[in-house]
C-alpha cells in the first residue's frame, strides 16, 4: 500500500518538543510545591525552634557559576548546529558535558561539606527540618540533571553520527531548552534558599 | 391485528391482577403497621416506624419494573406481530421519565415530611447555633426551589421533546439576555450568602470573649479527656514529651517529669543489656529453632515455629539489634527532652498542678467558654453536632472553638422527649480502629450550684497533701495516685 | 547514514497497514485506540472491584450485627465469624475511594475518552507522541496491580482515609494499615502520578499543536475542550501530590519530620519527631485534590455536552459560555482547596477567603447547567441509553451541585464537615455524575471502538435502574448528614443518637445492592456486544464530528486512509433549516451532501418506517396501564 504515504500538514512545533515545554511546566509545578511548603513551614518551625539556620556550601554557589557558564556553552553549541559547524557543535557539547559533570562534583562536594555540619537528611536530629527540605530541593533538582546528562551524552553520540545539523535540530533544541530549564531552576533554587534560610 | 388485540385482553388481565396484588399488599402492611401501633406504643424517636420505607421501596420497585417491563413488552410483541417498527423507545422512555418524575418528586416530599424532622436544625443548643441554623434555611430555601424546578424542566423536557420522526429541532443556540439573565441572578443569590455566611463565619471564629471559660479537651486513641482549671482559673503547661502511664495528658508536674526521667532512663539501661547480648539471644533461638525442625515439630507448633523463625530472621538480619537502637535513640531524645524542661523550671510553676482531669465536660447554661483542643497521636476531630461545633484536634497544634451553650441537658431530654438523651462529643476524622467509638459525654447544667458540686467531687492532678510533701520526698513515694486511668 | 537521514525526513508520513504482531497490536500497542480501549476495560474491572468493595461495607453498616457466612468465606481472617473487621472496613473504605476517585474516574473516564476522542475529533493520526501514551497506560496498569496487591497482604491495605491524612497515615503503629498497606498505596499513587503526567502531556499537545486544518479552537467540540483543560489540570496538579506523597515517603521510611510532630504513641513513646506540621500536608493534598474533582468531572461534562447535542439534534446552547465557563471552573479549582480545611484550626480569614472564591464556582456551573436545560428546550431528543445517561448526568450535577453551596459556606462547613452530608454530596455531583458520563461516553462512542452496537433495551434497563438507585442511595444521606451523622464509622449501633437511622442504613444498602447488581446488565451487554453486537453504520448517531469520518470496520493505525479531513464549520450544526438532513458534519464542504461520508457501506438510517395508527396503538396502551383511558 505504498499509495499510502500521504503528507499531513507538520504540527505548528515539534510534538517531542511541545511535550517537553509541558514536562518543564509539571516539574516547576513539583518545585513549587517544594518551595511553598518551604515558606509555609519555616516561620512555624521557627517559632517552635526547630529550624536550624545555616549558610549553604560555597559549593553550590560553584555550581550555580558553572550552570550558568554551561548554559552559555550549551547555546553555542545550539547556534554552531543552527549554522552548520559541526565540529564546533561537537566541541561545545562535549565542554557543556563536562560542565555537567563538574556541576555533579561540585554538587556532590556540597552535600558532603551539609553532612560535615551534621546537617543531615534525618539523624541525629529529627527536628531540625530545614535541612531536610535542602536535602529534598537538592537531591530532587540533582534528578533532573541526570536527565540532562543523559539528553546530552545522546547529543554527543548524535553528533558523533552527524545526527545534528542545520535540517536537524529538533534534538539538538531540546537538549538546549532543557539544560537551559535546569540551570535556571538551580538558579531559582539557590538563590531562594539563599535569601529565605 | 386480532391477535394483538387478544395479546393487549391478556395484559390488562395481567395488569389488573398486579393492581389488585400491590393493593392487598399495601392493605396488609399498613393493618400490620396498625397492629405493632397498638402493641408498641410509638416512640416519637422512632423514624415514623419503618415499615413505611418498605412499603414505599417495594411499590417504587414494583411500579418501575412494572412499567418499564410492559412497555418494553408491549413494543417488541407489536413489534414481532406487525412485523414493522411500530414503538418509539424514545417515547416510552418519555413516558417513564415522566412517571420517574413524579414518583422522585413524591419521594423528595416522603423524605422531608419523615427524615426532616430528624435534622438538628431547629434546636441548636448553642448560641451561635441559630446563626447557622437560619443561615441553613436560607440556603435551603434558594437551592431547594431550584433542585425542584431544574429537575422538573429536565425530565418534563424529556417527555415533551422525545423523538418524532416528523418534527424538526428548533434552530436555537443562543440568546444574550438570556444567559446574562442566568449567570446574573445566580451570582445575586451567591452574593447574598456569601455575605451572610462571611458574617457568620466571623461572628463565631474571631469574637474574643474575656470572659470565655478555657477547657481543654484532649483527644487520643481511642477517647477524650477534659481539662478544667482549677482555683488559679490557669490551665497549666503541657507537653507530649512529659506523657507518661500516669500522667496520659503530659501536664508539668514536676514529680511525674523525674519519675519518667528515671524510668526511662532505667528502659534505656535494659535495652542496652538486651542489646549487648543480643547475638547470644539470637544464636539461642536459632538453636531452639533448628532443634524444633529437626525433631518435626515445626508442623505441630504452627503459631510458635513461625514467631520463632521470624525472631530468628529478624536477628539474623540484624532488623532486631536496629529496632532496639532504634528505640534507645527515641528514649534517649525523649530524656534529653525532659532534663531540658527540668532544667527550664517556668513550666513547672505549679499551676497544673489543681487542674481537674475529667471524663465528663460538664458546662454551665449561658456561660461562654473557649474550648483548646490538643491531640496526643494522630489528627481528630471534636465534633458536637447539638452545638453546632466542630474543630479538628492536631498533634503539635493548638486549635480552639468559642461557644455558649445555651440548652441544659434536662431542657433538651424535655424538648426531644427522650428522657435518655445526653449531648456528646464524637470523633469526626478517621483516626483508627476504634474511630466509631471515640467519644465524651457533655453534660449542661442549670444551676452554678450544681457544676460547683461537681467540680469539687473531681479530684485534682496533684492532691495538696502530696503538693505539700518536699521535692525531695517525693520520689520516695513510690507510687502516686493515679488520677485518671491510663487509657 | 542517509539512510537514518531518509527515515527522518518520512517520519512525518505515515506507513499504514505495516505488519503487527499479536503484542504490539493488543499489548504494547501505541494505537491510541487501542490504548483508549486499554484504559476502558482496566477502568471497568477496577470500577467493579470498587463498586464490590462498596458493597461489602454498606452491608456492614446496614446489619452491623448480622453474620455473613459469605463475608467470611471471601475475606477469611477479615471477617472471622462472618463480621467485617473494623481494620479492615476503613481498609475498603480507603481502597473504594482511591480506586474510584483515581483508577475508574481519573483513568477510566478521561484516560479512556480523551485517548480515543481527542486525535479522531481534532483530525490528528495519533496522539503527540505515540510511545509515551503507551507507557501512559502501563504505569496505570503497574499501578493499579500494586495497589490491587495491598489488599492481599498481612497487615492489610491503607486504611487511613483516600486522603492519607498523617500522621495516622504515617505512624505503622498507629493503624496496622499504615504498614506495607500504606506503603504499596504511595507506591500505586506514585506510578499513577506519572502515568497521568505522560497522558495529560499527550492530551494537551495534541489538542494545541495537531488539530487539522480548518479546526480552529472555536471549531473544537466541548469533549475536546474538556479533555484540554482536565490535562491542564492534570500536569499542573498532579505534581504537587507526588511532592506531598515524596515527603511522606520520607516521613514514614527515613524518619524525617516534614509532616509530624509532637506525638506520643500508646505503647512506643513520645516520638522524635518535632517540628512539621499534618495540616502541610493537607494543603498541598488538596491543591491537587481539588482540582482532581474537576479532573474527574470535566470530562464527563464534555462527554455530556456532545452527547446531548447530538441526540437533541439541536446545537448546544451557547457554546462559548460553555467554553468560558469550563475555563472558570478550572481556573478557580485552584484556588479554592481551602474549602476543604475550614475546621483544621487555619486562619479565620484565609478562611472566608476560600469561602468567597469556592462560591463563585457555583455562576459558572449553573449557567452550564442551565445551557443544558436550553439544549434540551424544544430539542427533538433521541433518548438513546447514551442521552439518558447524559440526562442522569445534568440531574445529579444539579442535586449535587446545589449540595456544594452549603458546604462551600465556611459557617454551614463547621457543622456538616465530615457528616453523611458530604459523603452524599461528593457521591452524587462527582461520583454519580462522572460515572453517568462514563457511560454515556461508553454508549455513545461503543460502535466507534468496537464497530458494533450495545442492545439498548439492556441499556435502558441499566440506566433507570442505576438511576433511580442511585438516588435512593444517596438522597437519605443528606438527612442523616444533617442529623449530625459522621462519615467513616463502622458502625453506629453503639452511638444511640445515630442508630436510629438503621433502617435508613437498610434502605441504602438494599438500594446499593440492587443497583450494584444492576450493572451485571451493563458488563454482560458490554463484552457480549464487542463480539455479537449488531454491526454499526459508519455513523449511526448521524453525529457531525470528525471521529465518525475515520473507517469504524477496519483498525486503521493513523485514523484516515486518505488526507486528514479538512473542517468547515463547528461541530453542533444540527437541525439547520437551510438543510434537508438535521446534521451537517463538520468536513462537509457547503455544497457537498453528507452522502460522500468516506465508507464502502454508508446508508443513512431507514427513515418514516413509522406507521402512525400503530405507534397510537401502543399510546394507548401506555395510557391504559395508568388507568388514564379505557
Amino acid at each position: 500500500m505504498a499509495q499510502n504515504k500521504i503528507k499531513d500538514r507538520l504540527p505548528l512545533i515539534a510534538p517531542a518538543k511541545f511535550n517537553l515545554w509541558l514536562f518543564m511546566l509539571s516539574s516547576s509545578m513539583l518545585f513549587a510545591a517544594f518551595l511553598s511548603a518551604y515558606i509555609v513551614q519555616r516561620p512555624d518551625s521557627i517559632a517552635k525552634q526547630t529550624w536550624t539556620v545555616f549558610n549553604l556550601p560555597v559549593y553550590f554557589f560553584y555550581s550555580l557559576i558553572i550552570a550558568m557558564l554551561s548554559s552559555v556553552t550549551m547555546q553555542l553549541a545550539y547556534r554552531a548546529a543552527k549554522n552548520d559547524e559541526l565540529a564546533k557543535n561537537k566541541q561545545l557539547i562535549i565542554v557543556t558535558l563536562l560542565l555537567g559533570l563538574l556541576f555533579t562534583l561540585s554538587q556532590y562536594l556540597g552535600w558532603r561539606e551539609l553532612l560535615h555540619l551534621d546537617l543531615t537528611f534525618v539523624n541525629p536530629r529529627p527536628e531540625d527540618i530545614s535541612a531536610s527540605y535542602v536535602w529534598v530541593i537538592t537531591v530532587i533538582h540533582f534528578v533532573h540533571v541526570l536527565g540532562g546528562i543523559v539528553l546530552l551524552s545522546i547529543a554527543w553520540v548524535k553528533t558523533a553520527q552527524l545526527n545534528i545539523h542545520k535540517k536537524k535540530l529538533n534534538f539538538m533544541s531540546i537538549t538546549n531548552t532543557y539544560w537551559h530549564f535546569v540551570g535556571l531552576l538551580w538558579f531559582i533554587l539557590y538563590f531562594f534558599i539563599y535569601f529565605a534560610r | 391485528m386480532k391477535i394483538l388485540s387478544r395479546t393487549f385482553t391478556f395484559n390488562i388481565l395481567i395488569k389488573k391482577l398486579l393492581i389488585l396484588l400491590v393493593g392487598a399488599f399495601v392493605t396488609l402492611l399498613s393493618h400490620a403497621q396498625a397492629l405493632t401501633n397498638v402493641i408498641e406504643p410509638p416512640k416519637e424517636f422512632d423514624p415514623s416506624s419503618w415499615n413505611w420505607v418498605n412499603i414505599f421501596i417495594i411499590i417504587l420497585v414494583l411500579l418501575i419494573v412494572l412499567v418499564i417491563a410492559r412497555a418494553f413488552d408491549i413494543g417488541g410483541l407489536a413489534e414481532k406481530i406487525t412485523g414493522k417498527k411500530i414503538v418509539s423507545s424514545h417515547k416510552i422512555n418519555g413516558y417513564v421519565s415522566l412517571v420517574v418524575l413524579i414518583l422522585g418528586l413524591f419521594g423528595v416530599w416522603w423524605e422531608l415530611v419523615n427524615h426532616g424532622k430528624l435534622l438538628l436544625l431547629w434546636d441548636a443548643a448553642s448560641e451561635h447555633g441559630a446563626d447557622l441554623d437560619s443561615m441553613f434555611m436560607w440556603t435551603f430555601g434558594f437551592t431547594f426551589v431550584v433542585f425542584i424546578i431544574t429537575e422538573i424542566l429536565l425530565f418534563y423536557f424529556l417527555f415533551r421533546y422525545h423523538y418524532r420522526e416528523d418534527r424538526k429541532a428548533e434552530y436555537y443556540f443562543h440568546n444574550n439576555k438570556l444567559e446574562i439573565m442566568w449567570t446574573i441572578i445566580p451570582a445575586i443569590v451567591l452574593t447574598f450568602l456569601v455575605l451572610r455566611g462571611f458574617t457568620v463565619w466571623t461572628k463565631i471564629t474571631q469574637t474574643p470573649n474575656k470572659d470565655a471559660q478555657e477547657i481543654e479537651i484532649f483527644g487520643y486513641q481511642f477517647g477524650w479527656k477534659a481539662r478544667y482549671a482549677g482555683e488559679d482559673k490557669q490551665l497549666g503547661e503541657s507537653s507530649f514529651t512529659l506523657i507518661s502511664g500516669t500522667n496520659p495528658l503530659g501536664l508539668a508536674v514536676e514529680s511525674e517529669a523525674t519519675t519518667l526521667k528515671s524510668n526511662l532512663e532505667s528502659e534505656i539501661l535494659d535495652l542496652k543489656s538486651i542489646l549487648a547480648s543480643s547475638p547470644d539471644s539470637i544464636r539461642l533461638w536459632r538453636a531452639a529453632l533448628n532443634s524444633m525442625e529437626s525433631k518435626g515439630l515445626g508442623n505441630a507448633y504452627v503459631e510458635e515455629h513461625k514467631l520463632l523463625k521470624e525472631k530468628v530472621l529478624d536477628g539474623e538480619s540484624g532488623a532486631y539489634a536496629n529496632q532496639i537502637e532504634k528505640d534507645i535513640m527515641r528514649k534517649e531524645t525523649n530524656v534529653k527532652r525532659v532534663i531540658a524542661y527540668l532544667s527550664k523550671a517556668t513550666i513547672f510553676n505549679k499551676s497544673s498542678y489543681d487542674d481537674r482531669v475529667t471524663t465528663e465536660i460538664i458546662l454551665l447554661k449561658n456561660k461562654p467558654y473557649l474550648f483548646l483542643f490538643r491531640a496526643r497521636d494522630v489528627i481528630h476531630s471534636a465534633y458536637m453536632p447539638e452545638f453546632r461545633v466542630q474543630m479538628n484536634c492536631v498533634p503539635g497544634m493548638s486549635t480552639v472553638f468559642p461557644f455558649t451553650p445555651i440548652k441544659t441537658t434536662e431542657e433538651a431530654r424535655i424538648s426531644k422527649g427522650n428522657p435518655a438523651f445526653d449531648y456528646y462529643l464524637y470523633c469526626n476524622k478517621i483516626c483508627g480502629s476504634a474511630h466509631y467509638n471515640m467519644k465524651i459525654k457533655i453534660v449542661v447544667l442549670g444551676t452554678e450550684s450544681e457544676y460547683q458540686t461537681w467540680m469539687l467531687a473531681q479530684a485534682k492532678v496533684v492532691p495538696p497533701a502530696i503538693e505539700a510533701v518536699p521535692a525531695s520526698a517525693k520520689d520516695s513515694l513510690s507510687v502516686l495516685p493515679t488520677i485518671v486511668s491510663n487509657p | 547514514m542517509s539512510t537514518v537521514a531518509l527515515k527522518e525526513q518520512d517520519s512525518h508520513t505515515h506507513e499504514h497497514h505495516h505488519k503487527e504482531s499479536f503484542v504490539s497490536k493488543y499489548i504494547f500497542s501505541m494505537d491510541h485506540k487501542m490504548i483508549s480501549k486499554q484504559f476502558l476495560i482496566t477502568g471497568i474491572i477496577m470500577g467493579v472491584i470498587g463498586m464490590g468493595m462498596s458493597m461489602l461495607f454498606r452491608l456492614q453498616l446496614a446489619w452491623p450485627d448480622e453474620q455473613f457466612g459469605i463475608l467470611e468465606m471471601l475475606l477469611g481472617k477479615w471477617a472471622v465469624d462472618g463480621k467485617l473487621d473494623p481494620n479492615f472496613y476503613m481498609g475498603l473504605v480507603t481502597i473504594h475511594g482511591t480506586i474510584m476517585v483515581f483508577y475508574v474516574l481519573t483513568a477510566g473516564l478521561s484516560g479512556t475518552f480523551s485517548n480515543l476522542l481527542i486525535p479522531l475529533q481534532v483530525g490528528a493520526r495519533d496522539m503527540a507522541s505515540p510511545f509515551l501514551n503507551m507507557l501512559s497506560y502501563w504505569f496505570f496498569f503497574l499501578s493499579s496491580v500494586v495497589l490491587m496487591s495491598s489488599v492481599f497482604i498481612e497487615t492489610g491495605p491503607a486504611s487511613a482515609g483516600w486522603t492519607v491524612y498523617p500522621p495516622l497515615s504515617a505512624l505503622e503503629k498507629a493503624v496496622p494499615g499504615s504498614g506495607l498497606g500504606m506503603t504499596l498505596w504511595l507506591v500505586a499513587i506514585a506510578l499513577f502520578i506519572v502515568s497521568a503526567l505522560f497522558g495529560g502531556i499527550n492530551y494537551i499537545s495534541t489538542v494545541l499543536n495537531m488539530r487539522t486544518k480548518g479546526m480552529s479552537m472555536n471549531r473544537m467540540p466541548l469533549t475536546i475542550w474538556a479533555f484540554l483543560f482536565t490535562a491542564i489540570l492534570g500536569v499542573l496538579s498532579f505534581p504537587v501530590l507526588l511532592g506531598a506523597s515524596l515527603f511522606l515517603i520520607f516521613d514514614r521510611s527515613f524518619g524525617t519530620s516534614f509532616y509530624l510532630s509532637d506525638i506520643y504513641l500508646d505503647g512506643i513513646g513520645a516520638l522524635e519527631n518535632v517540628g512539621g506540621s499534618p495540616v502541610l500536608y493537607q494543603h498541598l493534598f488538596w491543591f491537587l485534590g481539588h482540582p482532581e474533582v474537576y479532573i474527574i468531572l470535566l470530562p464527563a461534562l464534555g462527554i455530556t455536552s456532545e452527547v446531548i447535542s447530538t441526540n437533541a439534534r439541536k446545537p448546544i446552547f451557547g457554546y462559548s459560555a460553555m467554553v468560558i465557563s469550563l475555563a472558570s471552573i478550572s481556573f478557580l479549582s485552584f484556588i479554592v482547596w481551602g474549602h476543604h480545611m475550614f475546621i483544621t484550626g487555619m486562619n479565620p480569614f484565609l478562611g472566608s477567603v476560600f469561602m468567597i472564591l469556592t462560591l463563585i464556582i457555583a455562576v459558572p456551573s449553573a449557567v452550564k447547567a442551565f445551557n443544558y436545560l436550553a439544549t434540551l428546550w424544544r430539542g427533538n431528543l433521541r433518548l438513546t441509553p447514551a442521552m439518558l445517561f447524559s440526562i442522569g448526568l445534568v440531574s445529579f450535577f444539579i442535586s449535587g451541585g446545589l449540595t456544594g453551596i452549603y458546604l462551600g459556606n465556611a459557617a454551614l462547613d463547621i457543622q456538616m464537615h465530615d457528616s453523611y452530608f458530604v459523603v452524599a454530596h461528593f457521591h452524587l455531583v462527582m461520583g454519580s455524575a462522572a460515572i453517568f458520563g462514563m457511560m454515556a461516553g461508553i454508549y455513545h462512542w461503543f460502535p466507534r471502538m468496537y464497530g458494533r452496537m450495545m442492545n439498548n433495551t439492556l441499556g435502558y434497563f441499566h440506566f433507570w435502574i442505576t438511576f433511580i438507585t442511585a438516588y435512593l442511595v444517596f438522597f437519605p444521606m443528606h438527612f442523616m448528614g444533617l442529623a449530625g451523622v459522621p462519615r467513616r464509622y463502622y458502625q453506629f449501633t453503639l452511638m444511640e443518637d445515630f442508630s436510629i437511622w438503621g433502617d435508613v442504613n437498610k434502605l441504602i444498602t438494599v438500594a446499593a445492592l440492587v443497583g450494584g447488581f444492576a450493572q451485571i446488565l451493563f458488563l454482560y451487554n458490554f463484552f457480549n456486544s464487542i463480539f455479537r453486537g449488531k454491526k454499526s453504520t459508519q455513523n449511526p448517531w448521524q453525529s457531525n464530528t470528525l471521529e465518525w469520518t475515520s473507517p469504524i470496520e477496519v483498525r486503521l493505525h493513523g485514523n484516515w486512509p486518505k488526507e486528514l479531513p479538512t473542517v468547515y464549520r463547528g461541530p453542533y450544526e444540527y437541525s439547520r433549516p437551510d438543510r434537508d438532513e438535521d446534521f451537517f458534519p463538520q468536513h462537509i464542504k457547503d455544497e457537498e451532501s453528507p452522502e460522500v461520508l468516506y465508507t464502502t457501506k454508508t446508508k443513512v438510517a431507514p427513515k418514516k418506517v413509522v406507521l402512525e395508527e400503530e405507534s397510537n396503538v401502543f399510546f394507548t396502551a401506555i395510557k391504559r396501564l395508568f388507568g388514564l383511558s379505557r
